[in-house]
């Protein structure tokens, strides 16, 4: 008897064991997750700073400076303002479509951050369809925007839904088409794979120098799918007062806010990744690794590295849009349509043509 | 206990990460709306007239043909991951392809399919301008 209760008291233990361990399990799934998403929260914020006192540095102003050391709590302290701010709801439209819209938007472009590899083995999801991941789901976000305007009912948002999702589907299939010819060069969808494809011979390695006409036409469709100045149609203010943003408020509007510079941080971060050699330093014949004699494994201190150079390619290649934005005026809806359709889609094609003959015949 | 995958965990994740900021907005934030406030935005009037207002066919055109060439591009991704094993002959196969399409799509262009009337270039043409009215871009 004794023996009995002895064994069921031990079975009773391992199962606790058993249910901590999955308790932990869990656990260990949230913290990358959190870390990613807390993360973006701060790349955002700091985006947001630089593209303020780089428009002021740029139109000879001196941009927030009152909150926090050089204005860098400024972005933190709209956030929370419009946290606090009334939500209203247009009488006249659809409550329930006016409320998923902006969410629709955020959470698309918020899923396509898990195919980023920051270092060799920081990456949340190393799928072998890393790429594919991002195009489709990215490609969701049109539809919130088309969401919200079409559910505030006024005729300024109805359109710039309109405008953007017309907008996005057009650049969509130009930058599709520029990935495609990268994941043909690296011949793997993966994000990690494109990468370590870059890593040899420093920054002469880079796909920069063999697409760069992928290069030129991924930059422009990724201005025009984050809706920045050149391709800013869709809240073009002094024709549509603020595009499918006009009946929002609180923190709905700061959703949309978020959004727009969430699709700018991960269009800069595929640049990055797909163009400019990820997280590789480089500079030819210096190896990281040998450097600091660090083996294989890669301790943190390369890992560190690995995120530093990531970033620091990533905000550097920043500074363009932010200063395109000041420099060049927008284009009419229009040619907004002949640039996307009857220029960089036969362009990208020949590209993707092009980068596959060249690859077969090299063969 | 199953291994948990991280990319479904983020995928559950996110939207109630999304909720819960509409949420708190609804807890925190005062909520008192008047007349004024939940009016249509109308550039200081009232609206008056009904703003499910009728749009440029061009819109829809553009959502056609971009189903038409996102099936295609998702057609060549198999290809440009299994290109080396494929050889000349897939590449005959993808120029093909591509070749149908942009011959329908040429055709369309020819059709007119994608112009969006402007102010600018109506101007030229008098027929145009009695449908300028017709519908907004």
């Amino acid at each position: 008897m004794i023996i009995d209760i002895r064994e069921v008291q031990d079975i009773n233990s391992f199962y606790r064991v058993e249910s901590l361990k999955g308790v932990y399990g869990i656990i260990w799934v949230l913290v990358p997750i959190l870390t990613l998403v807390l993360g973006i929260t701060i790349g955002v914020l700091v985006i947001v700073w630089l593209e303020r006192e780089i428009s002021a540095g740029l139109q000879q102003r001196i941009g927030p400076e009152y909150s926090g050391p050089l204005g860098v709590l400024q972005a933190l302290a709209d956030g929370t303002k419009l946290l606090f701010k009334e939500n209203l709801l247009p009488s006249r439209g659809d409550t329930r479509l006016f409320s998923i819209g902006p969410s629709i938007a955020v959470i698309a472009i918020l899923l396509s951050y898990s195919v980023i590899p920051f270092d060799y083995h920081l990456v949340l999801a190393d799928l072998n369809i890393g790429v594919f991941l991002w195009i489709a789901v990215s490609s969701i976000a049109p539809i919130g925007l088309l969401i919200s305007g079409y559910g505030s009912n006024n005729k300024y948002s109805f359109l710039g839904g309109l405008r953007a999702a017309a907008q996005s589907i057009s650049y969509e299939i130009p930058l599709t088409l520029c990935v495609l010819a990268i994941s043909l060069l690296s011949n793997s969808l993966s994000t990690v794979d494109i990468v370590e494809a870059q890593s040899k011979y420093g920054f002469w390695g880079w796909n920069l120098w063999r697409q760069p006409i992928g290069f030129i036409v991924f930059l422009i469709s990724s201005l025009a799918e984050c809706e920045r100045l050149p391709f800013d149609l869709p809240e073009a203010e002094e024709e549509l007062v603020a595009g499918y943003q006009t009946e929002y408020s609180g923190i709905k509007f700061g959703l949309f806010y978020v959004a727009s510079y969430l699709n700018l941080l991960i269009s800069s971060l595929f640049v990055t990744v797909l163009y400019l050699g990820g997280w590789n330093i480089s500079i030819p014949y210096i190896f990281v690794a040998g450097l600091f004699e660090i083996n294989k494994a890669r301790e943190v201190f390369g890992t560190t590295i690995g995120i530093f150079i990531t970033l620091a390619k990533t905000y550097l290649f920043l500074f363009i849009p932010i200063t395109t934005r000041w420099t060049l005026p927008r284009l009419r809806m229009d040619q907004l349509l002949n640039l996307g359709w009857k220029f960089l889609l036969p362009i990208s094609l020949g590209n993707l043509l092009l980068t596959t003959s060249f690859q077969l015949s090299s063969l | 206990m199953a291994t948990i995958n991280t990319l479904s965990v983020l995928f559950i994740l996110v939207p109630i990460l999304g909720a819960l900021l509409l949420v708190l907005n609804l807890l925190l934030a005062v909520h008192n709306p008047d007349n004024q406030k939940i009016q249509s935005f109308e550039c200081g009037f009232s609206a008056f007239s009904q703003t499910r207002s009728r749009f440029s066919v061009a819109f829809y055109l553009v959502g056609i043909l971009f189903l038409l060439f996102d099936l295609e591009i998702i057609l060549i991704f198999p290809y440009a991951v299994s290109a080396y094993n494929n050889e000349a002959y897939g590449l005959w196969m993808v120029v093909i392809f591509i070749l149908i399409l942009t011959l329908g799509f040429v055709f369309e262009f020819g059709k007119g399919a994608l112009k969006i009337s402007t102010v600018e270039s109506d101007s030229n043409s008098a027929s145009n301008i009695a449908q300028k009215n017709d519908y907004i871009i």
